[in-house]
């Protein structure tokens, strides 16, 4: 559904689909245990080769440039079995939309050219956070034409594995804040360990201090917020599709498990109240695949009003897979609590998810701004 | 103006005064030192809550993260120091005998800091209500006075309860269902007693529990009628642990496989069997559904308090976090839309509240608590020296006949309609007050943006802990038709349950 008719569209669905069945699905409980065990480097060099990191960036930029819709449909396929890596892709998507957004092609074209590994071409961001909301913004001062940053950026998601970030930062002449590219490698970034969260377990978060470090800044001093709010609306899709896909899986389960379980005498599938539990499992599902596809043909098309559609579609998308990955593991009773089922990780990825580019209330406050305005 | 018969025949249509008054009914007949008492218990629970559970609920559950088999002995050892094993068990049995509606309470102060921890205390109480509902004094008495020897000596003793099977969960725990399901651990009657074989799952504090409850049945092809509960002791031979299970949340309490291959139960061992209760008033199948409804007519209404744990302990923590974050340039608790979401989730914590205090209310006028809130016996609990019980009342509960006593009391004491309230009640309670708890669980991570999905704010424990409460004690679904059962399908002869 989320392809639509577009041929390379389905090829691409057909691919991601098969991906993540094979490569995500078998290893999803034991890759969920990080940082308790290794990182699932195998799949996500994998996935960069099959170049689900470069589909939105433009060919111009080393990349594949087939739009959000393209992404949409790794990311549904890919978050219906593990979510994790979902959130590394559309972490690096939405630091190259960063990049983009702000007129800073050259300085992305730098850190992609050259890049011989996923780790170099990933492109950390503290994505949870729009600059609007609260203040997670280092301090930038200028010295010798160049700047410096100081202080600490919490929550930096992919922090620790990849080459480089983009990060909020104040300067002395602006009122809002500025976004910086800086190499992680560079003298005075100190990261932290992992840092413990409710989901997206291998798709890790850190705070990163940073004593000094040189970085680049992106577009103009003081239009940070300007540019994640044009990111956000692109990118609100795309976490849209992630919730899509939990809830998808989350779907998919439930019926495998309520067909072969018995109780009372019968299927479960065959006592009424399961039954209505997934038809509006179904509904939402449906719905919510129906949402992502349009939206995202809407974006690539530059529909008028692409990015008020996108982001209502993406709040109640979000708000939707909460619930029905509740039901998810309703449905499979105790089973569906333990590790061994995919549900009880989809219901913590769906909440995390919920979270993606800023506060839910804020996120339907600015969508209320925008239409007075 | 109005006649008393036309009183009496206003007040039984529904809803019947009696099943929207339990609080107001039951006020009058409390015994005053239960408040007295109720504030004490709080307060212990707060002073627990500073001193133990707080400091340590990231660690320990960040330590079952990394180490999925590590048991909380040292967590249980506290609580044993602090004395909460006994807290509830009647003095005549060698407890403290403090009121069972403080229970509740005690274990929303819990669980408003962490979930596992209140688990860890309460499960222990799921078991002993079980034993209790045996009516089997000679039993109830040996056991819980093991947990009260257990205190004094540091080396504590708790009681589980092992109800569900692989094959059968919502079975195990509704009679109407229980004929049609797949039950699967069998208790052979032998010479002397019952030889145990199956694997029960998803046992609450089974590893760290000395007695289990362990319910069977002696014929699999009509359980409803041959049902037995049999209390085996770790260490029993023919009994071993399985595999602990690894949940989303309460990582702190254990859930545990338990295994009987030929374990041999001494007749001295059997709580319950259908032997043993054929002189009462109701069949065999219909004692044991109104067990069934004594044991989760107080632990339903107690994983109520669970819930409201849950809906509090977010509440709390998105309100610390409004009052010290700035959003959008000003503090986060002066955006109006703050201050409703904040409000509406306290409403959330009072509603679960009164459901749970309504379900006890119920339990002390109509169920498990009625004997003991009566005055005189409150006050006989109360006023007589543990050592009295000890020495004089111990020897005598060994006899059958107060068993027998017990279970007349207990069992054929208690109407139908007495049994629908206070079952109704219960389910009520979990289904609202766990659904409050997840639903505040969610507000708070609404609340807290990227805060909030960090383990350090709390806030995402309590969501994955809080989500088992709308599964176990029977899944919200299967209260919701208990609901029905006990509540509406009276109003509609028409009506037919668990038969579509």
């Amino acid at each position: 559904m989320i392809a639509g008719t577009d041929r390379e569209l389905k090829m691409l669905d057909k691919a991601s689909a098969e991906f993540a069945r094979k490569e995500l699905a078998p290893e999803r409980q034991e890759n969920d245990r990080y940082p308790d065990a290794p990182l699932f480097e195998k799949t996500i060099k994998k996935a960069y080769d099959l170049e689900y990191f470069h589909i939105i960036l433009p060919e111009a930029l080393n990349g594949v440039g087939q739009g959000v819709a393209a992404l949409c449909v790794i990311l549904y396929n890919i978050c219906r079995e593990d979510s994790s890596l979902g959130g590394l892709i559309f972490t690096n998507a939405a630091a190259q939309e960063l990049h983009i957004a702000a007129g800073a092609e050259e300085i992305l074209k730098a850190v992609t050219e050259p890049a011989d590994s996923v780790y170099n071409f990933l492109i950390a961001a503290p994505v949870f956070n729009n600059p609007r909301d609260m203040d997670n913004a280092a301090d930038a001062a200028m010295q010798d034409g160049r700047y410096l940053l100081s202080g600490r950026v919490e929550y930096t998601v992919a922090g620790n594995i990849a080459r480089h970030a983009v990060v909020p930062a104040k300067t002395e002449d602006a009122a809002g804040c500025s976004f910086f590219l800086l190499d992680l490698s560079s003298e005075g970034v100190t990261v932290s360990a992992p840092i413990p969260s409710l989901g997206l377990h291998a798709c890790p978060a850190v705070d990163i201090t940073l004593d000094r470090v040189p970085c680049s800044l992106l577009g103009q001093v003081g239009e940070g917020p300007q540019y994640f709010g044009k990111m956000a609306g692109r990118m609100s899709a795309a976490a849209a599709a992630m919730s899509a896909g939990i809830m998808k899986g989350s779907l998919t389960e439930a019926l495998e498990y309520s067909r072969g379980r018995f109780q009372g005498g019968k299927r479960i599938v065959d006592w009424s109240e399961i039954r209505m539990m997934l038809a509006e499992m179904a509904v939402k599902v449906k719905t919510a695949e129906c949402m992502v596809s349009r939206i995202s043909q809407g974006i690539d098309q530059q529909e008028t009003g692409w990015q008020e559609y996108a982001e209502a579609a993406a709040i109640d998308i979000q708000r939707s897979a909460c619930g029905l990955t509740t039901d998810g593991i309703q449905v499979l009773g105790g089973v569906g609590y333990m590790k061994d089922f995919g549900q009880e990780k989809r219901f913590r990825d769906a909440k995390h998810i919920q979270a993606l580019l800023g506060m839910v209330p804020t996120k339907k406050l600015r969508l209320i701004e925008g239409m007075f305005r | 103006m109005i006649s008393r018969k036309e009183v009496k025949a206003y007040s039984a249509m529904p809803p019947v005064f009696e099943d929207i008054t339990c609080g107001l009914a039951s006020a009058p007949k409390l015994p005053k030192p239960m408040v007295k008492e109720t504030r004490r218990v709080i307060a212990l629970a707060r002073k627990f809550n500073k001193e133990v559970v707080r400091p340590y609920a990231l660690e320990l559950d960040s330590k079952l993260q990394a180490s999925p088999d590590y048991i909380p002995w040292d967590f249980v050892e506290q609580a044993n120091e602090w004395g909460l094993y006994t807290g509830w068990i009647p003095k005549i049995f060698g407890g403290k005998g403090w009121n069972m509606p403080s229970l509740a309470y005690f274990i929303e102060e819990i669980a408003s800091e962490c979930l596992a921890m209140a688990n860890l205390v309460g499960v222990h109480y799921l078991g002993v209500s079980t034993l209790t509902s045996t009516g089997n004094v000679r039993l109830i008495n040996q056991i819980c006075r093991q947990v009260a020897a257990g205190e004094k000596t540091h080396t504590p003793c708790l009681v589980s309860l092992a109800t569900t099977e692989p094959g059968a969960g919502t079975d195990a725990e509704e009679i109407d269902l229980m004929d049609k399901g797949t039950m699967t651990c069998t208790a052979e009657r032998v010479p002397g007693g019952y030889k145990l074989n199956g694997t029960k799952v998803f046992i609450s504090n089974g590893h760290l529990s000395t007695w289990h409850m362990v319910i069977a049945y002696s014929d699999t092809s009509k359980p409803s009628e041959n049902t037995v509960v049999l209390a085996v002791k770790t260490g029993d031979k023919g009994f071993s642990f399985g595999r602990k299970e690894q949940k989303m949340g309460q990582k702190g309490c254990p859930a545990s496989e338990l295994i009987f291959k030929d374990c041999f139960v001494p007749d001295e061992y059997v709580c319950f069997s259908p032997e043993q209760i054929r002189s009462l008033k109701r069949t065999v199948r219909e004692t044991g559904m109104q067990m069934i409804d004594y044991v989760v007519s107080t632990t339903r209404a107690g994983v109520g308090a669970f819930g409201t744990g849950a809906a509090r302990g977010a509440y709390n923590e998105a309100k610390k976090f409004a009052a010290e974050t700035e959003v959008g340039g000003k503090r986060l608790i002066n955006h109006e839309w703050a201050q409703c979401m904040l409000a509406e989730m306290l409403k959330n914590v009072m509603t679960a509240r009164l459901t749970y205090v309504e379900a006890n209310s119920a339990n002390g006028l109509y169920g498990a608590f009625r004997d003991l809130q009566r005055k005189p016996m409150f006050y006989y609990y109360r006023l007589m020296p543990a050592k009295f019980f000890d020495k004089m009342v111990s020897p005598m509960l060994e006899k059958a006949f107060m068993t027998k006593t017990f279970r007349r009391v207990q069992l054929d004491g208690q109407t139908d309609e007495e049994i629908h309230r206070t079952s109704g009640w219960a389910s009520l309670s979990k289904v609202a007050a766990t659904d409050l708890g997840i639903r505040n669980c969610h507000m708070a991570l609404e609340l807290m943006g990227q805060h909030g999905l960090r383990r350090s704010y709390r806030v995402e424990k309590m969501l994955r802990d809080a989500k088992l409460l709308q599964i176990y004690e029977g899944t919200n679904q299967l209260n919701r038709l208990n609901i029905f059962k006990c509540m509406i399908a009276g109003d509609c002869p028409q009506a037919v349950i668990f038969d579509e």
